[in-house]
């Protein structure tokens, strides 16, 4: 029975970079490549091809609204700066979540754990004593104070799993909810900044991230960039990495080796919970400076998104998250020049995630067919 | 703390529990079946805008319920075919159509009505109707599962698929029609949150109560009845959630904000054992692995 468990699975995911099945084969499958890099591109154009029909029923001239859309990316005064800003959460997100897919565990609570880790930073930073320390310190005690909250709140879906045999999607998802619950009454009593009319915690101060000369980003883009090669080395080179692929595809064989399975799903989903924790941290130390009521705008969610874009390989994490978050830059942009619904950008996301998946699943179909 | 738990509150708490019952009783079906819906939330928040913008045209809020009703169905042939005969990954597959539904649903409400008017609201039904018609599915859903022959055959195929393709029925063919059945259902729980106790649809309108409907499932072991109870005792945490945030309490009102989904949890924990759940549940089926 535990052959016809584990086989379709296998076959669903077969695609991901640098799975357990690739390791063990050894191989460089060129087919493999095709459909790794094929699907992605060609679900990004087909989408983009359905949006230029949905500009075109808005009386807009689709050509014309995408060359604004690659203007406000590219020539557009902040474009590029804005787009390395917007990928950061997105990129540090979609990382955890891509090696937590590539073990099948399906956590969809990083929208909670980004929450949780921005107010367990923000209420330390702006504590009383500690807001005067240097800013270095500050900034290190955060990231790894937001690390450690969004991983505690990550890892209660996992000890709910190994405990009670809990859903992980649906535990995870239900405590985003608990936790923008607790942002709510963080700053609208806990950390609330006493001078201000509206909720809102006290102002980041010290502890907010400087630009980075030359790059003229915030220090969290230089971040994303280091987790993305540091965490592609452990999952290739480590032996955490490659259990995690091992639980992805087959469980029963981390028993067999005498690896519980409930360590490495307590590792997975406590980093999906750090990078998440420290992506919140990074968003008020660099972008908003403090929490208010809008602090919650689905970056965890939109990072699904990148995960499975990116084929939950790391460097297509970093690729799929700047693209998406140019995509949203530029098409701000340009519905405000063309008038345009603004839920289009959301819209174009979903369509390239509806062509990734049938794509996916098309390509899974004629691999289960091949003799 | 008197005011929060009177009558008022006990049937406000039915009114919203009753989307969710809907929604749960939808995904027990596909569930039974061996497909894990997950795209429930999208589901309902598709039911939820088609219900709005029908009975906004037609006046009429039944017709409303029934539009609601057949664009879950549409949206489950779509989400059933992917997952049941391309065998998608159902939890990729799920997630991602609730997620699309918000940006979809957004854009089309969106365009449904010009900026600068607000948006109309609509005829609401009376609560009796729709706790009768909630009955009625449920007693629907009982029977099919209790006492038919294609009852059994769901359940069958979500438990030994082998086996009811080795008597000669469709394995392929149940689950469809199953996961229609199911997305039909969850349609017609947000047409009800739409056309009962709301009157109006916002931007993700549903708030998560997709998800509550998949965790009370497992928290009422597969089975209807328990379903339809836990869907209740949630709507009764939402309603006394909204009635506290107007009332002075020693408690923060956020704990009231979390209570409904930290109650589904909790219950979701105690109650999830694993031994009652389909066998086969999230595992598509071919015959070549069989």
């Amino acid at each position: 029975m535990s052959a016809v468990v584990v086989e379709p699975s296998a076959a669903g995911s077969g695609n991901s970079g640098g799975s357990a099945v690739e390791i063990v084969a050894g191989g460089f499958d060129r087919r493999r490549l095709v459909t790794t890099i094929g699907v992605p591109v060609g679900a990004v154009l087909a989408s983009l091809l359905v949006g230029a029909v949905l500009i075109a029923i808005e009386g807009s001239n689709p050509l014309a609204v995408y060359a604004e859309v690659f203007r406000g990316v590219f020539v557009e005064n902040r474009g590029l700066r804005n787009t390395a800003i917007g990928a950061t959460p997105l990129v540090l997100m979609g990382c955890g979540l891509a090696i937590a897919y590539r073990s099948s565990l399906y956590t969809i609570g990083a929208e909670g754990q980004y929450v949780i880790g921005a107010v367990a930073a923000t209420a330390w930073a702006t504590a009383g004593g500690v807001r005067d320390l240097p800013s270095p310190l500050l900034i290190v005690g955060c990231l790894v104070i937001g690390a450690i909250a969004g991983s505690a709140w990550s890892c209660i879906s996992a000890a709910l799993n190994t405990r009670f045999g809990t859903n992980i999607v649906i535990s995870s998802l239900l405590l985003t909810y608990v936790g923008l619950a607790i942002m709510q009454w963080a700053i609208r009593v806990g950390i609330r900044d006493p001078e201000s009319f509206i909720p809102a915690s006290r102002m980041i101060g010290d502890a907010a991230l400087p630009i980075v000369p030359g790059l003229n980003t915030h220090l969290g883009f230089v971040i994303a960039l280091v987790v993305v090669p540091v965490l592609t080395v452990v999952m290739s080179r480590t032996r955490f990495g490659y259990r995690v692929d091992v639980l992805g595809h087959n469980p029963n064989a981390l028993g067999a080796n005498e690896v519980r399975e409930s360590r490495v799903m307590f590792g997975v989903l406590g980093l999906v919970g750090a990078l998440s924790g420290i992506a919140g941290y990074i968003q008020v130390a660099g972008v908003t400076q403090r929490i208010n009521a809008e602090f919650s705008v689905g970056y965890g969610y939109t990072a699904i998104l990148v995960a499975l874009l990116g084929r939950m390989n790391l460097v297509g994490v970093l690729l799929a998250g700047l693209g998406l978050s140019g995509l949203t830059i530029g098409l701000d942009v340009a519905e405000r020049t063309y008038d345009l619904p603004s839920s289009l950008t959301g819209l174009l996301q979903a369509l390239i995630i509806i062509f990734v998946v049938l794509a996916d699943a098309i390509a899974g179909r004629i691999e289960l067919r091949r003799p | 703390m008197d005011a929060v738990l009177s009558i008022d509150t006990l049937a406000a708490g039915l009114r919203l529990a009753l989307p969710v019952a809907l929604a749960a009783l939808g995904a027990l079906l596909c569930e039974r079946s061996g497909v894990l819906n997950l795209g429930l939330e999208g589901l309902m928040l598709c039911g939820a805008l088609a219900g709005y913008l029908v009975t906004d045209s037609t006046g009429s809020p039944w017709v409303g319920l029934f539009a609601g009703l057949v664009i879950g169905g549409l949206c489950g042939a779509l989400l059933g075919g992917a997952v049941v005969y391309l065998a998608a990954n159902q939890v990729v597959a799920g997630l991602a159509f609730s997620l699309i539904a918000v940006s979809a649903t957004t854009y089309v409400y969106e365009g449904s009505y010009d900026i600068g008017q607000s948006p109309p609201r609509i005829e609401r039904i009376s609560m009796p109707p729709l706790v009768i018609l909630t009955l009625v599915v449920l007693g629907i859903v009982v029977v099919l599962l209790r006492s038919t022959l294609s009852g059994l055959v769901l359940t069958a195929t979500g438990e030994s698929p082998v086996a009811v393709d080795a008597l000669g029925y469709s394995v392929q063919r149940t689950r469809l029609f199953t996961t229609i059945g199911g997305s039909a259902l969850a349609g017609l729980g947000g047409a009800v949150l739409v056309c009962g106790p709301l009157g109006l649809f916002i931007q993700n309108v549903t708030a998560g109560r997709g998800w509550v409907a998949l965790a009370l499932v497992v928290f009422a072991g597969w089975k209807p009845v328990p379903c339809v109870i836990g869907a209740f005792l949630f709507g009764v945490c939402d309603a006394a959630q909204l009635r506290i945030q107007g009332t002075d309490t020693g408690v923060p009102y956020e704990v009231f904000l979390a209570l409904p989904y930290a109650v589904t949890l909790v219950a979701m924990v105690v109650r999830g054992r694993r031994s009652r759940t389909p066998a086969t549940l999230g595992i598509a089926f071919h015959r070549s692995t069989a």
